[in-house]
């Protein structure tokens, strides 16, 4: 008995310690009941254009089978970013572009008077965590989801969105097959099956590259579809993958992969994993005496790869969706407020894509609003509808095109402390 | 006839808490829904490696490899044939529960064999050598999802899971509880104490052992059958060796061999986490700032203190008055290394603005409390106890033999 | 059957093997160095100290520290070069040692020695608490995102390599190999010429030739590279063999020369009968400590600096566990044989990477192996490949 007494007194001094000293209080009231998730009795068809389960409307994908939530005052829309863990730098971003872009709207009176409530999630760069955290949003009643930066964790998100019957505008989630999910799923950026053809397209004709070798972090479904994509199109062209090399994320050690891709002589490597990786490959690669040409997706887009790949990195070339350096007005306006309320210019894209991800969402529940939608599937068909929206990273057209925006990419050189624009690449160009 | 009576109360009992605890979680409080389900699974987890660790001492750290085995088994099926066949989501989760079992007690059995020739600490590192084989072989199939994971949506949307979550647990409990209190747990028990003994009295300790394994991974792997089908997505991640590491700690935390302390600390180490989760304000999502550096040094000092007091303890054994002198020149330590380090934290410049949301903090505290716990108390919160009735009324000032035991 | 081995082992590519060799040489030897920590304690207090692969993180950012305070922070360096000597390796080698050296006594003093008495399952959950605790207290101070590296430029011998060549390449191919280069050199320097007239009607076809002659260079040079069976060891992984060798033979002298060493092998034979005899136990478990801990820190400096590793608050937990199976693939508590464990994980880790030529897919498996390895010489081993596997006494 005296020893549980030593227990407890010893817990409540640490307790003491730490809640007392530091001011930290126990959050009140926990969980706002506005909004209910959907309501079960409702009609499983969305727009009554068809009947049926698995009904489709125009956009030749599923619909949810709820409504989702009901529009209300403030209006809540949630945003999934990863705040922690290995894609920081991105969800970091990402949350300061989606904050700016509804401070915007709310300083400019709101959408048709009712203000804009972001609430932010933590992914932890994880697609379990994120798929809880988009769960977490949908009970708190937000009425749309932005998120996430990662394809992995967009596909868990977006299944619950799904279930719920929300709209989901992606960030940077470029993988292909997540659009496939259902009628509620759009994105603001362009899909492996551009950016992939791309670089492929930018290996063969502009660097002259005919043996490339592939290394594909076998963790990412983003890095998987990318490298399916890439392999296609330069096989297309004419070229030959030599060597395909396999690693997970979170490996540190590449010495081996790289002794295996040096014994098949490639021309070119083409990373398409996330900077996390990256840097430390190419490093290493450098250290090992391959001197070829490397390049990669937009999941290259950090400073890190500097920091973690040093000097070996510099020179490598990935496919972006627009530049700090773009003269057009969006792009202009965008970088001044930024430095006005954060200072500096965003460092990777993911600002830029978070705000208009943003944007795109508030403008559409407007445009639902407008026309007297009161729901979640209504937003969904607003969205649907957008065509020539104007967003920092070029205009997104919605409008038939299965929740994938046909966008322009565009190619970058990563230099000493930054990336300087090499090539631009149109979607028309890459059709022909 | 009066043992089937108590039986049957005693199970419509159970079923009624567990009915009881859907309805009133689903229909009151369905932000908690999932942390009632998953504190369900963890309580099956702790007391079945209990069974295994506690009871029959087998040295397991590789737990979570049958609770993989499950969730994959059921997955995988569900995937596979729930389309084809017309039994209902409630009653699917109940064969399924009952596969991934028998499927995780398959591999139970695997595991189990080494542990007749190995023993201590050698088993542990083959049982987790296992967990990490299993784990890195369905990473390496592209059927089971690989390395990203397999998503697992037979019902559309995720099922009623409580219920059944909750009754598991509670046969789980009972299992171990009968065999403890029958003739069938006394080899359990023995092997745990003397292997060779045991042998000598003529009990068939490979069998026991063997025994104990395929058992308690089947209630892993009815677990984890059940957490595939209510998560929806499961991935090799969500079974890593922490997540063993976790389980075993609920074990021992709880008092290694008392099923009663592996349910508090299933339910304790499970709350603790989450709980400071929530620490932060639910609308705004502004997070609660924390000095995290002031709170680092305030947990670093609370563990020095009670390191100190442990030493004491351990050393001293003279008179009672100095030896309160000392605790308290302990604890008074314990404060000046707080307030050194938190001084020496706060000069270095780049520290001294950092602060840091609740939720990043929250496997800090976990684990500063886990060290603190173990240093108090190193044979768990219950020790080898049981909770019983005798006990409660033992607490109200009644004697035993009164109370209806 | 035959056939088919015959067909696998056909399709491998022996020219790389000495370098996979090499590559898994290095690896092992960071391994062996956190091993012995984890075979050391073991021995003299049988407890698995789990948070020693904590140590080994703690142990790089310490060098990382003193990479920074040196000069070589990226701020310091703005990307430009700045010349750095073997000195300053050898700082911060001695730096993360002394640092881990302390870490790992203040865990034992405060973690472990309350827990002396108490079962050993329990030790071995605080052992988990630590590592938690410095992981995630590690998480909130530690710069990890983005995961800084050490320059590279702190190692003054970067560019220097030993290339030994077993089977040359075919001539024609080198000299081959060297038209290629002097004509892409030459070609670079017109284009460069014409870039700077601004001559933009041949510009981007100039270019164009320019870089498919710099492609066919490299890919001669690589096809040199591949065609010659031979070994590239840049200076640096080459120090860092030769520190590990000194660092073990001091440990060799250490237990078996010293009255200390003499004193550990009394306390890991019986700890009971060692303290009957006047060994001071507390003072040789915390030496035991700080020796392992210090082990880990030389190793961990070199996996950050020479190995090229990006350092994250959970930089300990994959080699940590690594080593701590090689340990016991070695035998735990035997100081050679944890060695030999630690050398074998990082040959068998790269093998199979390297047999992925012929199987595909394996590669992914490399993690799964080391565990195979493990299981299949403890079922027939019971005590590890140099350990004695005694009978539990009854």
């Amino acid at each position: 008995m005296r020893k549980t007494i030593n227990i407890a007194s010893f817990f409540a001094l640490a307790t003491s310690i730490v809640l007392g000293a530091y001011g930290c209080k126990d959050s009140g009231a926990s969980g706002s009941t506005a909004g209910t998730t959907g309501t079960t009795g409702s009609n499983s068809t969305a727009g009554g254009e068809t009947a049926g389960s698995g009904g489709t409307t125009g956009s030749g994908r599923k619909d949810p089978a709820k409504d989702g939530s009901d529009i209300g005052e403030p209006i809540k829309i949630g945003l999934v970013a990863s705040q922690n863990g290995d894609l920081k730098p991105w969800g970091d971003d990402c949350v300061k572009g989606a904050n700016m872009a509804v401070d915007e709207i709310n300083a400019a009176g709101g959408i048709n008077g009712k203000k804009v409530l972001l609430l932010t999630e933590d992914s932890n760069s994880d697609p379990v965590a994120g798929k809880n955290a988009a769960s977490k949003l949908v009970t708190d009643g937000c009425v749309g989801i932005l998120g996430e930066v990662a394809s992995g964790i967009t596909q868990q998100m977006a299944n619950v969105a799904f279930d719920a019957g929300l709209p989901i505008v992606a960030v940077g989630a470029t993988r292909t097959d997540i659009s496939d999910i259902g009628s509620n799923f759009f994105r603001v950026c362009y899909t492996d099956d551009f950016q992939g053809p791309v670089m492929a397209k930018f290996a063969y004709d502009y660097l002259s590259l005919r043996n490339v070798a592939i290394m594909t972090d076998n963790k990412q479904p983003y890095s998987v579809g990318l490298s399916d994509s890439f392999r296609k199109a330069f096989e297309g062209y004419g070229g030959k993958i030599v060597d395909e090399q396999k690693y997970q994320s979170k490996e540190t050690q590449f010495s081996s992969y790289i002794s295996n891709m040096k014994s098949k002589s490639p021309d070119g490597v083409f990373l398409s994993g996330y900077f996390t990786e990256v840097g430390p490959i190419v490093s290493q690669m450098r250290a090992a005496g391959l001197n070829m040409p490397v390049l990669g997706g937009d999941g290259w887009d950090s400073a890190q790869l500097q920091t973690s790949g040093g000097q070996a990195i510099v020179g490598g070339f990935f496919c972006n969706h627009y530049n700090n350096e773009e003269k057009r007005p969006e792009v202009q306006k965008f970088l001044a407020d930024w430095k006005a309320k954060y200072s500096g210019v965003p460092g990777t894209t993911m600002g830029a894509l978070g705000y208009d991800a943003a944007k795109l969402l508030c403008d559409a529940i407007k445009r639902a609003m407008d026309k007297g939608g009161k729901k979640s599937k209504d937003i969904s068909a607003a969205l649907e509808d957008t065509s020539d929206f104007a967003g920092v990273s070029g205009k997104v057209t919605l409008k038939g095109m299965k929740g994938n925006p046909a966008k322009r990419a565009l190619v970058v050189k990563v230099t000493a402390n930054g990336t300087t624009f090499e090539k631009a690449y149109e979607p028309e160009e890459l059709a022909k | 006839m009066k043992f089937w009576g108590v039986r049957g109360v005693s199970i419509l009992a159970g079923l009624g808490f567990a009915f009881g605890l859907e309805t009133m979680v689903s229909a009151g409080l369905p932000n908690i829904y999932r942390l009632v389900v998953l504190a369900g699974l963890f309580i099956t987890l702790a007391v079945s490696l209990n069974l295994i660790n506690g009871i029959t001492g087998q040295f397991s750290i590789g737990h979570a490899a049958f609770y993989m085995v499950g969730a994959y088994s059921a997955g995988f099926v569900s995937n596979q044939f729930y389309a084809q066949q017309s039994l209902g989501p409630q009653l699917w989760l109940v064969v399924m529960m009952v596969f991934g079992a028998f499927m995780a007690g398959i591999s139970g059995f695997v595991v189990g064999l080494p542990s007749l020739r190995l023993r201590g600490d050698y088993l542990a590192i083959v049982t987790l050598g296992f967990g990490e084989i299993l784990r890195i072989v369905v990473q390496n199939i592209a059927p089971l999802g690989g390395a990203y994971g397999m998503n697992v949506k037979p019902f559309g949307s995720p099922p009623k899971a409580i219920w059944i979550v909750w009754t598991l647990a509670m046969v789980c409990i009972a299992v171990c509880r009968n065999l403890l209190r029958t003739a069938h747990g006394l080899p359990f028990l023995a092997v745990r104490e003397d292997e060779v003994a045991s042998s000598a009295m003529g009990v068939n300790v490979p069998k026991t052992k063997v025994t104990s394994f395929v058992i308690g991974s089947a209630f892993a792997g009815a677990a984890g059958a059940l957490f595939a089908l209510y998560d929806t997505f499961i991935s090799p991640d969500t079974f890593k060796m922490d997540v063993s590491f976790i389980i075993l700690t609920m074990v021992v935390l709880g008092g290694t061999g008392s099923i009663t302390g592996s349910v508090l600390a299933a339910v304790a180490l499970f709350a603790i986490p989450e709980w400071l989760r929530t620490l932060q304000d639910p609308v705004t999502k502004v997070a609660i700032q924390i000095p995290g550096p002031s709170l680092v040094a305030t947990m670093l000092a609370v563990i020095v203190a009670v390191a100190l007091v442990k030493l004491i303890q351990d050393r001293f054994y003279g008179d009672k008055g100095k030896k309160l002198g000392l605790y308290v020149g302990a604890v008074g330590a314990g404060v000046a290394v707080q307030f050194l380090l938190a001084a020496l934290l706060k000069g270095v410049p780049q520290l001294a603005k950092l602060s840091f949301e609740a939720a990043a903090l929250r496997m800090v505290i976990f684990s500063a409390t886990l060290i603190i716990l173990m240093l108090l108390r190193p044979q768990g919160i219950l020790a080898h106890h049981e909770f019983s009735w005798a006990w409660v009324s033992k607490l109200f000032g009644r004697r035993p033999s009164e109370a209806n035991a | 059957m035959l056939h088919d081995t015959l067909n696998l082992v056909a399709g491998l590519d022996f020219s790389i093997l000495p370098q996979q060799l090499v590559n898994g040489l290095l690896l092992g030897s960071v391994y062996a160095l956190i091993a012995l920590g984890y075979t050391m304690v073991y021995g003299v207090l049988r407890l698995i100290n789990f948070a020693h692969g904590e140590v080994f993180m703690l142990g790089s950012y310490a060098a990382l520290f003193t990479s920074w305070s040196l000069g070589f922070s990226p701020e310091a360096l703005a990307g430009q070069d700045k010349p750095s000597s073997w000195i300053n390796l050898v700082l911060m080698l001695v730096v993360s040692m002394v640092v881990c050296g302390l870490i790992g006594m203040a865990i034992e003093f405060l973690a472990y020695r309350p827990m002396r008495n108490q079962p050993r399952i329990a030790s071995l959950i605080t052992a988990i608490g630590v590592s938690l605790f410095i992981q995630y207290a590690g998480g909130l101070f530690l710069p990890q995102s983005p995961p800084p590296a050490i320059s590279e430029q702190v190692n003054p011998y970067r560019n220097e390599k030993v290339t030994v060549t077993l089977a040359p390449p075919p001539q024609d191919l080198v000299v081959q190999a060297k038209d290629a280069r002097a004509k892409a050199d030459q070609m670079d320097k017109a284009y460069e010429a014409a870039k700077a007239k601004g001559d933009p009607t041949s510009l981007e076809s100039m270019r164009q030739e320019t870089q498919a002659a710099k492609n066919a260079a490299s890919n001669l040079e690589t096809q040199v590279a591949s065609k010659s069976t031979g070994l590239t060891v840049p200076y640096g992984q080459l120090g860092m063999l030769l520190t590990t060798l000194v660092l073990m033979a001091l440990l060799w002298f250490i237990v078996q020369k010293t009255k200390t060493g003499r004193a550990m092998r009394a306390v890991a034979h019986d700890f009971d009968s060692a303290a009957l005899m006047g060994v001071n136990v507390g003072r040789i478990i915390t030496i035991t400590f700080v020796i392992g801990s210090a082990l880990a820190g030389a190793g961990a400096m070199m996996y950050a600096t020479v190995l090229r590793t990006p350092l994250t608050p959970f930089l300990g937990v994959t080699p940590g566990v690594k080593a701590f199976v090689a340990a016991v693939l070695g035998g735990i508590g035997n100081i050679p044989g944890a060695v030999l464990g630690g050398i074998l994980m990082g040959i068998v880790e790269t093998l199979v990477v390297w047999l992925d030529g012929v199987v595909p897919g394996l590669s992914g498996y490399k993690d799964a192996v080391a565990f195979v390895v493990l299981i299949a010489v403890l079922l027939f081993r019971p005590g590890g490949l140099l350990g004695s596997s005694k009978v539990e006494k009854v």
